[in-house]
């Protein structure tokens, strides 16, 4: 994933979440769609969502509010392409999960992160990203940690992600591991010369 | 874990080769044509090229049936190559139809056998689950199983037909013709920029053919062709050299698989 600039290490202190559910948690809902679902324990996140309300920052689970064009301009402030916002329109249609962060100042979206997959097996991040504005205050982290918990709470237990290579030590102390038992991502190449 | 090892036939000296297909020549809307082959009944729930109906024949790039005739040759039975091999310009590729015969040959006891490659997503899910107890999986609850093909963008089959060469008079011809699935692999997308390609999977009585490659072939051509820009996915270690020989780089430019605590 692309994230402009280095991301720091939030600070140590954990607290833990209150007994109190955010407004558009999905923790409990999802438990519905397959009985193998196990009861899950309040998640526990590194900044809580009071926490970040308190600074400014509303978390939103769906893309209602997002104005895309916005969107698309944090995706360029970190070095992605510009991309056509009805694209981004069909890709958020078809989109497993997305996760995010309004500032509440600007209404304006400050990170974001979404996965893609099957629905029951298999799940795959993208387009992680934060403003550069905002980064290294543990906006990348809140978001992740989130999206994680929603797609476990579908049942989903195969979650992966490609990840540049400055940003491996971002996405690993949240539990990711690459190449694991030397497991490859591999990207089709187009327009690949005839090798000798 | 996601991919099984597949044994393929020798490939041949060039790595086969995809041509990027000028986006004018697509529609790439979301909406649906009414006159996809009326042999599927599945969802489809991507847009069917609007030329596929009126393809009767494949072109394929020379090499690549090369590669494939290789591994057909056996004694006393005529293999026989539906399409000739053809080069065939880059520009020009055709549209891919949705269901077409693979190869076709004559086996010892008078038994016309097909290879149907088809990417409807037309799939028992219960043939599916014998499939990969064949090849060594380990299950996973039909129900699961059948939303995963559901919330798959494509899935492409491989289905074996048996047919007797001779017709008999007065036979119904479906009890002529045993079908059987020997292969699968399935893609998810956001249906705009990603898809990811999950559940390769070959009989391992088919192994060795090039039917796996031909499968992910034509999977990957597919999705080009609607417009897929990127197509990713997780190769064991035993089949990175699999998909390198089918246009897959791993780690390229130092991008990284990551999973979120892999058993």
């Amino acid at each position: 994933m692309l994230l402009g600039g280095s991301i720091s290490t939030p600070p140590a202190s954990l607290r833990l979440r209150s007994n109190l559910y955010p407004q558009n948690a999905v923790t409990q809902s999802s438990q519905a769609a397959f009985p193998s679902a196990m009861q899950r324990k309040p998640p526990s996140y590194s900044i809580s969502d009071e926490d970040l309300k308190s600074r400014g920052f509303l978390l939103r689970r769906t893309a209602e509010g997002l104005n895309l064009d916005q969107l698309n301009s944090v995706f360029v402030a970190v070095g992605f392409p510009r991309r056509d916002t009805a694209k981004i329109q069909v890709a958020l249609e078809h989109t497993d999960a997305l996760l995010w962060v309004e500032y509440e100042k600007t209404r304006r979206p400050v990170a974001f992160a979404r996965a893609t997959g099957d629905g029951v097996f298999n799940a795959i991040i993208w387009d992680v990203v934060v403003d550069p504005s905002f980064q290294s205050c543990g906006l990348g982290k809140a978001v992740m940690e989130r999206l994680i918990e929603d797609l476990q709470a579908k049942g989903i237990c195969n979650i992966a992600l490609y990840s540049e290579p400055r940003v491996l030590g971002f996405y690993r102390p949240l539990g990711f591991v690459s190449d694991p038992d030397g497991i490859k991502g591999m990207v089709f190449i187009r327009k690949q010369r005839n090798k000798k | 874990m996601l991919l099984i090892p597949i044994s393929s036939s020798s490939s041949s000296s060039s790595s086969s080769s995809s041509s990027v297909l000028p986006q004018s020549f697509f529609n790439s809307t979301t909406s649906y044509s009414s006159n996809h082959h009326s042999l599927f009944l599945s969802n489809l729930s991507y847009p069917v090229p609007h030329g596929s109906r009126k393809l009767k024949t494949l072109r394929l790039r020379a090499n690549f049936w090369e590669s494939i005739r290789s591994g057909f040759v056996k004694n006393n039975n005529s293999t026989q190559l539906v399409e000739p091999p053809s080069i065939v310009d880059d520009e020009e590729e055709p549209l891919l139809p949705v269901e077409f015969t693979l190869v076709e040959r004559t086996l010892q006891d008078g038994l016309i056998e097909e290879i149907i490659f088809s990417s409807g997503g037309e799939i028992d899910v219960y043939d599916l689950q014998g499939l990969c107890d064949k090849v060594g999986w380990p299950r996973r609850p039909l129900v699961k199983l059948a939303a995963a093909l559901k919330n798959s963008y494509m899935v492409a089959t491989l289905h074996s037909v048996m047919k007797s060469s001779s017709g008999s008079s007065g036979d119904n011809g479906e009890k002529q013709q045993e079908k059987k699935l020997i292969g699968m692999a399935r893609a998810t997308s956001d249906h705009a920029f990603n898809a990811t390609i999950w559940d390769v999977l070959v009989d391992p009585e088919y192994q060795g053919q090039g039917l796996g490659k031909a499968l992910v072939e034509k999977l990957v051509r597919a999705l080009l062709q609607r417009d897929i820009g990127n197509i990713s996915l997780f190769a064991d270690s035993q089949v990175v050299d699999f998909y390198q020989n089918l246009g897959f780089e791993a780690d390229p430019e130092g991008i990284k698989g990551m999973f979120w605590y892999p058993k």
